[in-house]
């Protein structure tokens, strides 16, 4: 091997290691490559089709709690949103009879509305976002339990689940939707101004905030985005049960910080990782789908996903630690 | 001819191929003391019929982890499940991927909401139960006075058909009033609500009737303290056999529980999906399959067992010829 190519390839490992996302990228392929030859049926269509379902649903999710999380905050009431919206466009298509299509705008609408109620609180009042959305899930929760009183709507419509249950030649509807979101993601915090500024307000809002960023209103506006991706994560949960459940977002706490955080996007702030988002979306189903698959005992799938989340941040942690030292050399 | 020949045998080759074989697996959603005294009837199945049954315990009671399970399952080459829907709305949605892939369902425990991709649902017929629960405490209450209604959680469609049981049974009955507390979701919820409720009416509760198991255990503990202490007896009426329940009644703090037959959920529901393997089909008009409960005092709290066993027997006789057709 040339002293060349030996360069060349240290130099992309050099790089591969800066990136935030790396861990995510190694423990996903690692996992991968572990439940294909540790279980027969792991590759068969219908399961990478389940698999890679589930992880769309977990991108949207988590796409929710990273839009606050770069700007340094977070969105307990991410779950909350995601039941109010379910809840609207439930009551509207079966109670109110709404066209679903209207529905489905209420039910973005909704999102939206509740984004922008934690953002008015956390940048008018400079409030600690911890506090606004955990008083605001509680909000959020009851009107979720006050206008279903419990029931699921079931009368939505067939069509409604084509984006959740079909596929294009074996691949989800949803995959698609969910590499649109992520070119949109990576577009929007690589190339446009808006993107830059709501990561230099996370980075260091006082900074920031000096170098002329109105940081309120990047906190408003990363507050209301996050509703919005608390609502299509509702919208394509609908879509994939056919159903409307008030019980929609009681778990998605636990999603959402789970693959924020594998994903590379720091939770001081500042960074993000859309590739990042595809892989620890998928870890994140992959680990369910695979500990099932490998007859693991289930009983301790938490143990295994804090055990995974904590390796991932120590990873992080060395990561960070050996791309310091090499750009010092 | 040949033609026709050579596309025989490839149509053959192909139904070979697409009519797996039956693998049964049993789902539940989450740790819990119900399923533990279902998996027995379960096991009683496998040793009975020398099958193996794949068991697997989900993490949590939500619909998205009851989703990544059980197809999970299905992808390994299960196609016959018994299953506890987490969610009896969101749970059709699943069963029919299952259904579509040529599979079957039977849930047990509870129903999913009817029309259903489900063959059947072996359970208890919870608003029957409340029912008789609700009479034999009104009964000890001597017909009048204030009971207290501990409801679970008003999501569960089994609640609202508990509640509604409980209400009918009361319009007989016009000198007892009831007080209603619903949404209690963890032991603890329960007690801090069941004193609460003794606290507020200073004394003139004289009955509680509790229709889910989390309730009944704090109710069984709530009556043993609140007897010791105060020597005054409130009548009170649960539902499930833990042992702390059947304790409580052996020593005459709880008056009675409704026993349900965990035991035939499991066994029976695994029965049904065997003959559904064997190509039988389920009796249009008999999705609910009754599996009967008992209920239990101090008088036959050492053997109520048999009762439950009888019933089990019965329903297993009676599921062939009642339940599915040829």
């Amino acid at each position: 091997m040339s002293e060349q190519d030996k360069g060349g390839i240290a130099g992309l490992l050099r790089a591969f290691t800066r990136r935030t996302d790396a861990s995510a990228i190694v423990a996903t392929t690692v996992l991968f490559v572990l439940f294909s030859l540790g279980t027969q049926n792991f590759l068969t269509p219908f399961n990478q089709f389940n698999v890679w379902r589930a992880a769309s649903q977990n991108v949207f999710i988590a796409l929710g709690q990273a839009l606050v999380v770069i700007v340094g905050g977070m969105n307990l009431s991410l779950g909350a949103i995601g039941g109010l919206t379910v809840v609207v466009i439930g009551h509207s298509i079966e109670i109110l009879g709404i066209e679903p299509w209207i529905a489905v705008i209420l039910g973005l609408a909704t999102g939206v509305l509740c984004g922008l109620f934690n953002g008015f609180f956390i940048s008018r009042f400079k409030l600690n976002s911890f506090v606004v959305t955990l008083a605001s899930s509680f909000i959020f929760q009851g009107l979720v339990n006050g206008i279903s009183q419990g029931r699921p709507y079931s009368k939505i419509p067939r069509e409604f689940t084509r984006l959740g249950k079909g596929d294009v030649l074996g691949v989800p509807n949803m995959v698609f939707l969910m590499c649109f979101a992520l070119v949109v993601v990576y577009l929007a915090f690589r190339y446009s101004l808006l993107g830059r500024k709501l990561l230099a307000t996370g980075g260091n809002a006082e900074a920031a905030r000096l170098s002329g960023i109105k940081t309120g209103r990047m906190l408003l506006l990363a507050n209301t985005l996050s509703g919005l991706f608390a609502s299509i994560a509702a919208c394509l949960w609908i879509s994939r049960m056919g159903t409307a459940q008030p019980a929609t977002g009681g778990d998605w706490l636990i999603v959402s910080f789970a693959v924020t955080v594998i994903g590379g996007t720091a939770l001081s702030g500042g960074t993000i990782s859309a590739l990042g988002f595809l892989f620890s979306g998928l870890l994140m189903a992959l680990l369910r789908n695979g500990l099932i698959m490998l007859g693991v005992n289930v009983y301790f799938e938490s143990t295994f996903l804090g055990c995974i989340i904590l390796l991932a941040v120590l990873v992080e942690w060395l990561r960070a630690g050996v791309a310091g030292k090499s750009r010092r050399l | 001819m040949r033609k026709l020949f050579a596309l025989a045998i490839v149509l053959v080759a192909a139904t070979v191929a697409f009519a797996a074989p039956a693998k049964m697996a049993w789902y539940v959603s989450a740790p819990h003391p119900y399923f533990d005294a279902v998996r027995l009837g379960v096991e009683a199945f496998e040793k009975d019929y020398g099958v193996t049954i794949k068991k697997q315990v989900g993490p949590d009671w939500n619909m998205d982890s009851e989703n990544t399970g059980v197809l999970a399952l299905a992808a390994d080459g299960y196609n016959f499940f018994s299953v506890y829907p987490s969610d009896a709305s969101a749970a059709n949605g699943l069963y029919d991927e299952i259904v579509k892939k040529g599979g079957k369902v039977v849930n047990f425990g509870a129903s999913t909401f009817e029309p259903t991709p489900a063959s059947f649902a072996v359970m208890t017929d919870v608003k029957a139960a409340a029912m008789k629960a609700a009479e034999f405490l009104i009964g000890k209450m001597g017909g009048k006075g204030t009971m207290v209604n501990l409801l679970e959680v008003l999501e569960d469609p089994n609640t609202k058909l508990r509640k509604d049981g409980v209400a009918e049974v009361l319009k007989k009955y016009p000198n007892v009033k009831m007080i209603e507390v619903a949404g209690v979701k963890s032991e603890q919820e329960a007690a801090e609500k069941i004193e609460g409720a003794v606290a507020s009416n200073g004394g003139f509760v004289n009955g509680i009737l509790c229709t889910g198991f989390v309730p009944t255990m704090a109710l069984s503990k709530f009556l043993t303290d609140y007897e010791m202490k105060s020597k005054k007896h409130i009548f009170g009426v649960g539902i499930d056999d833990d042992p702390v329940i059947l304790g409580a009644i052996s020593q005459g703090y709880l008056d009675a529980t409704i026993a349900q037959n965990t035991f035939g959920h499991g066994y029976l529901s695994m029965l049904a999906l065997k003959y559904l393997s064997e190509g039988m089909k389920p009796t249009a008009g008999k999705y609910k399959v009754d599996s009967g409960v008992v209920l239990v005092t101090k008088a036959n709290v050492s053997t109520y067992k048999a009762d439950l066993t009888k019933v089990t027997q019965a329903i297993k006789a009676d599921l062939p010829k009642i339940y599915l057709t040829k």
